[in-house]
């Protein structure tokens, strides 16, 4: 193959080697930056331009956040909302900031975290950036379920949040199980996500047209998912969800790098492509099951905070920390619009993001159209 | 390059194997032993069971009977990753995620030997610039893999197979889809391979000539079963081609290797004309 053995190989973008420091920085050829930790031979490495995003995309969503504290029927000057944050405020800026804003704009960014991440998970998985908790039938499942409860058992705020949970997991398992063949594929998942959504739909359907007027105004408004009137019970589950769930998935991410090759070339690297695959799906299910039932099947989230991510980071596949950031940023503003938008009525945040999501989805179905592809 | 070491190649059999996919048996009690240090190509007609023999023996498929045996030991009792660092699968359609780096692509083939507190080691860095060395893609490194050619597209996984580090390597019909220049080139690549680092190599190939040329072992399968194996000149003969080819031919030397070389007859001069030597 004419490659010369005895000329030394033309200088890798190694670090020279025996240089004596217990800590190096460089950069991995893939172009990540790596931090070496000589005695011990750690090392870890992270995704430079995926952090940046990340982290820009954070503080501007908690810019948002943080002027969506100060904006309202009584507006507040920020100076006000940080006394009041930090415990010197007077009484009625601490009802409005501590009771009805507060927790609002955290149920907003955490839950918006959450669809992102999840959407994340489902696209980098299924290799198809259809699928998604919306389009695949998690939020369908938490939907049929959450109305049931409303409408059949008249169930309280709670029990409509436990039904939206084991709805989203029983529809989750039962998809999971009918994709199965010597594994899941993602063209699989997706279609016979789809046809799981549609029949639960039909569910969701049948049932609003039993309903009493008063039971079918307060499902319409669940279904159409909304930030209004959350408070530091919706938080603490998503919070704790995040906590855990986060984590998770940075641990199982590593292995996505060998997934993204194909099954058969991530099983001859050594990864165990079902148990990896079952588990990410797991956490996928697990985040986008506890923000519908915190929020309500807020659409179009999960679906494009991945799709933008991407664009920014300008990787391989559906980045899982900057679409989370994202998803914040898209549901905080989004929740910052529907209540202004025609204040003082305030509209359901589903309807703002399935009016910003809908032309996005349209704009990639055109383009992979036009490609010739579904990815 | 050299230096970086490239481990004793594992020896691999498989012993009355049977495998399936749901219920049609597609390997039914095959009995195999692959040269170690040598490249042993796989031949058959469609359908014959090669590919579906070599995903059985890197353990992408469980078996229904049999066994695979690494270094003598059964291939799906050992852990994941313990075989991922002994055999290396290049499958027939891997997937290049959108928008990859050639760089990026190679590097993935370290993962069965990192862990989480141990991602990116000097290891590693060298294994990389070594496979992209080897491969004569060390130029390429940043550009994006969709831009490349076929034949520049199947050195990367190549290099991403060598990365991996290990002393055996199965490949899928890795000239699939290439032009012959092509198809040569990456043969040439792997033999050198084979000759420079003893590693054991693998191949399923449809070229029955070039097949020829680039084995020291040949298997030939039809049905599930092998035919023949053997050096070449001693599996290929005219009644072995037929047998596992349905195809009428003769068998001459190659002028350039002594390798024999396969010339199907055309329909034309079947139905009883003799088998003079085909107009100049």
């Amino acid at each position: 193959m004419g490659v010369t053995l005895d000329a030394p190989p033309s200088a890798p973008p190694s670090t020279p080697r025996p240089r004596p420091r217990a800590r190096s920085l460089t950069r991995s050829p893939a172009g990540d930056v790596v931090l070496r930790w000589r005695r011990t031979g750690l090392s870890a490495r992270i995704d430079a331009r995926s952090a940046t995003v990340t982290l820009a995309v954070l503080a501007l969503a908690l810019a948002v956040f943080a002027w969506s504290l100060t904006v309202g029927d009584f507006p507040l000057p920020l100076g006000d909302v940080l006394r009041s944050l930090v415990g010197r405020g007077s009484a009625s800026t601490d009802f409005i900031v501590q009771t009805l804003r507060l927790p609002r704009g955290l149920v907003a960014l955490l839950v918006g975290a959450s669809f992102g991440l999840s959407g994340a998970i489902f696209q980098r998985i299924a290799r198809n950036p259809l699928a998604s908790p919306d389009i695949i039938g998690v939020n369908g499942g938490a939907a049929a379920c959450a109305v049931f409860v409303i409408v059949v058992l008249d169930g309280s705020g709670t029990q409509v949040t436990w039904g939206a949970l084991a709805g989203a997991f029983a529809s989750a398992v039962a998809i999971y199980l009918l994709s199965y063949k010597q594994g899941v594929t993602g063209y699989r998942l997706v279609l016979v996500g789809i046809g799981a959504t549609a029949m639960l739909t039909s569910v969701t359907s049948y049932l609003m047209t039993r309903a009493e007027i008063y039971d079918a105004h307060r499902a319409m408004v669940w279904l159409t998912g909304s930030l209004n009137g959350r408070g530091w019970d919706q938080v603490r589950p998503v919070a704790i969800a995040l906590a855990v769930l986060v984590p998770a998935t940075i641990a199982l991410a590593r292995h996505l790098r060998v997934l993204d090759l194909g099954d058969d070339a991530a099983a001859g690297l050594g990864t165990r492509v079902e148990l990896v695959r079952s588990a990410l799906l797991l956490t996928g299910v697990a985040l986008a099951a506890v923000a519908v039932s915190s929020a309500g099947p807020i659409s179009f989230v999960a679906l494009v905070s991945p799709q933008i991510a991407r664009r920014l980071v300008r990787g391989a596949g559906a980045a899982l920390m900057p679409s989370a950031a994202v998803g914040a940023l898209l549901l905080v503003g989004s929740d910052l619009i529907a209540r202004r938008l025609f204040a003082p009525t305030e509209l359901p945040v589903g309807i703002i993001t399935a009016v910003l999501g809908a032309p996005y989805l349209l704009f990639l179905l055109a383009r992979a159209n036009r490609i010739g592809s579904a990815g | 390059m050299t230096d970086t070491a490239v481990p004793q190649p594992s020896s691999l059999a498989a012993e009355s194997l049977t495998l399936a996919y749901d219920e049609r048996v597609i390997v039914d009690g095959l009995t195999v032993t692959i040269p170690r240090g040598e490249v042993t190509v796989i031949v058959g007609a469609n359908a014959c069971g090669k590919s579906t023999l070599l995903r059985g023996l890197a353990r992408l498929l469980k078996p229904r009977g049999g066994g695979v045996l690494l270094d003598g030991e059964d291939i799906h009792r050992l852990p994941s990753r313990e075989v991922a660092t002994r055999l290396g699968i290049l499958p027939q359609q891997p997937i290049a995620p959108e928008g990859i780096s050639v760089a990026d692509l190679v590097s993935r083939g370290r993962h069965p030997h990192q862990r989480w507190f141990r991602q990116w080691s000097t290891t590693d860095e060298e294994a990389v610039a070594a496979a992209l060395e080897a491969t004569e893609i060390t130029d390429l490194a940043d550009r994006s893999v969709d831009e490349l050619s076929g034949g520049q597209r199947q050195r990367v996984w190549i290099a991403l197979a060598l990365a991996q580090g290990t002393g055996l390597m199965l490949l899928d019909e890795p000239t699939t889809f290439l032009d012959l220049a092509h198809q040569v080139e990456v043969l040439d690549l792997l033999a050198d391979l084979n000759r420079r680092e003893q590693r054991t190599i693998v191949l399923v190939l449809h070229d029955l000539n070039l097949a020829c040329r680039y084995a020291d072992h040949l298997i030939a399968m039809k049905h599930g079963a092998i035919v023949a194996e053997g050096r070449p000149g001693g599996v290929i003969t005219a009644e072995t081609v037929a047998e596992v080819f349905g195809l009428e031919c003769q068998v001459i030397d190659d002028p350039l290797t002594g390798t024999p070389l396969v010339l199907p007859v055309p329909a034309g001069l079947r139905a009883g004309r003799p088998l003079t030597p085909a107009p100049a």
